[in-house]
């Protein structure tokens, strides 16, 4: 973990709330991992760490203030990371299912596993990308449904979509990328927590990605 | 108790010294680590925190590993490169005797120890540990006795008495130092949830900034660190010159740890100026 002060490279629109930032600098990571982002906000916010064209990239879902600014006025960002966990899976082949908020994590899985990716949107996607989109919620369900060979999956999303998918793969190999509320991304402060089958965790530093059947749904 | 710099990191958004990765230690008068219970606590289920336009609010619910565990973690805590200070608290007044004597051969170990008397009460309806006026009178005055010889601070919220008279028992009773304020309780709406907890940021610093006020003028010996919405220099010179004797930060890490750095830079350049 280091301090960062990370230079925008380009902000690329992807669907009605969501756009990938790219950055000039590079940093060591590993899939899954994050960095903490200062905002105009009193709290730094967690966002994946991926790749892009590239570059060292994050995925940003405009959701406040904070996004908001980061998307149509920032042109450096103070940060710290990489943090978390990294995701390790270098057995069999794997889906990534996931929302347009996670693809340059996408990307970085790409590099590193034996993967295949689903991007899921609720809104049409403004740019072409190489990987099998569905858009809307029925045909997103029709599509999980039918989903069969695969040795794992990793899903990031909403918790609405997170639990849908739960629900209909139940049984498989499945990983699940948690957001919770943090305020160091360190360990420090203990307020990311999640409620797991083995007692309380804390997505900064057990996580961000956990085991499907470990959570409490 | 000298504190070069005056600055200190908080107890609970400071945890066991993780921030020291990215703060360089000799910039840090003290780190005042997370309260520690009798028992393990696991805390309160998500969501424990949250944040508004000038505040964040938490509901961490103590979570920490009990104090056996918290002394098995001495040696590693010894290594960080800055004052100690432990935090205590408990869950009635009867704990809060017991830490300390469990404590007692160990505080050697530390700078200074911090007792947290925002705790609730859970013998006495869940209100802080503070809201029990006779067993706290009573438990200040045992705790000093059973640690006779350590620089003992009380960390005070503002609910459940004026803070200038829960300073006067712990004058009276021998006590060094204060932390003022504690977090307030607040609540907040996250879109439909609730989320009741304690608000710390921004919006403390003008009752933080009173409280200290108060206390120094009628208690100028006692050790006062200010806590409550510090986020730069700035803020910091203003509690100093209102009397406090460090000053603490908390919520202000989860902004931007290098602006604590800064804050600790400048208070060294006072001190090199003053020599």
């Amino acid at each position: 973990m280091e301090k960062l002060f990370l230079s925008i490279s380009q902000k690329i629109q992807v669907n009605a709330n969501t756009w990938v930032i790219t950055f000039n600098e590079t940093l060591k990571f590993y899939p899954g991992q994050f960095i903490m982002i200062e905002t105009p906000k009193l709290v730094r916010k967690p966002f994946v760490l991926g790749r892009w064209d590239k570059r060292l990239s994050i995925s940003v879902q405009v959701k406040g203030e904070g996004t908001k600014w980061m998307v149509e006025k920032a042109s450096h960002l103070k940060c710290h990371g990489p943090l978390g966990k990294p995701f390790d899976m270098n057995q069999g082949k794997g889906l990534f299912i996931s929302s347009p908020t996670c693809l340059t994590l996408a990307n970085i899985l790409k590099e590193n596993f034996d993967v295949d990716i689903i991007i899921g949107s609720r809104t049409p996607l403004l740019l072409k990308i190489p990987y099998e989109t569905v858009i809307g919620d029925k045909k997103f369900l029709k599509l999980l449904k039918s989903l069969t060979g695969y040795d794992w999956y990793l899903i990031s999303g909403s918790v609405e979509m997170e639990k849908v998918v739960y629900k209909t793969l139940k049984g498989k190999k499945l990983y699940f990328s948690l957001e919770e509320f943090m305020g160091c991304g360190i360990g420090a402060c203990k307020s990311c927590a999640v409620e797991t089958k083995n007692g309380i965790k804390h997505v900064c530093t057990d996580g961000p990605i956990f085991e499907g059947d470990e959570l409490c749904w | 108790m000298l504190v070069k710099p005056p600055l200190i990191l908080l107890s609970g958004p400071a945890g066991f010294g993780e921030w020291f990765e990215l703060i360089n230690p000799s910039v840090i008068g003290a780190l005042t680590l997370k309260t520690i219970t009798l028992n393990p606590k696991s805390g309160n289920k998500p969501p424990r925190m949250a944040e508004g336009r000038d505040y964040v609010i938490n509901r961490i619910g103590l979570e920490n590993p009990g104090v056996t565990k918290f002394l098995g973690m001495l040696d590693d805590l010894r290594r960080l490169k800055t004052k100690i200070i432990a935090s205590l608290g408990g869950d009635s007044i009867d704990e809060y005797e017991k830490i300390a004597k469990i404590v007692k051969p160990y505080v050697k170990n530390f700078d200074a120890i911090e007792f947290n008397f925002s705790c609730p009460n859970v013998e006495k309806g869940g209100l802080s540990i503070i809201g029990d006026l006779e067993g706290w009178r009573r438990i200040i005055k045992t705790i000093r006795s059973i640690l006779s010889d350590s620089f003992l601070i009380a960390k005070l919220g503002i609910e459940g008495i004026f803070i200038e008279e829960a300073t006067k028992f712990l004058v009276e009773s021998g006590w060094n130092g204060v932390t003022l304020i504690n977090t307030v309780r607040g609540l907040h709406f996250d879109g439909d949830k609730m989320i009741l907890g304690g608000l710390s940021g921004p919006i403390l610093k003008p009752i933080a900034l009173r409280a200290v006020y108060e206390v120094k003028n009628k208690f100028p010996d006692i050790f006062i660190i200010a806590s409550g919405g510090i986020y730069n220099f700035e803020d910091a010179k203003e509690f100093l010159r209102v009397g406090a004797n460090a000053i603490g930060v908390g919520s202000a890490l989860f902004k931007d740890p290098e602006i604590v750095e800064e804050i600790g830079k400048k208070l060294l350049e006072v001190i090199h100026k003053n020599d």
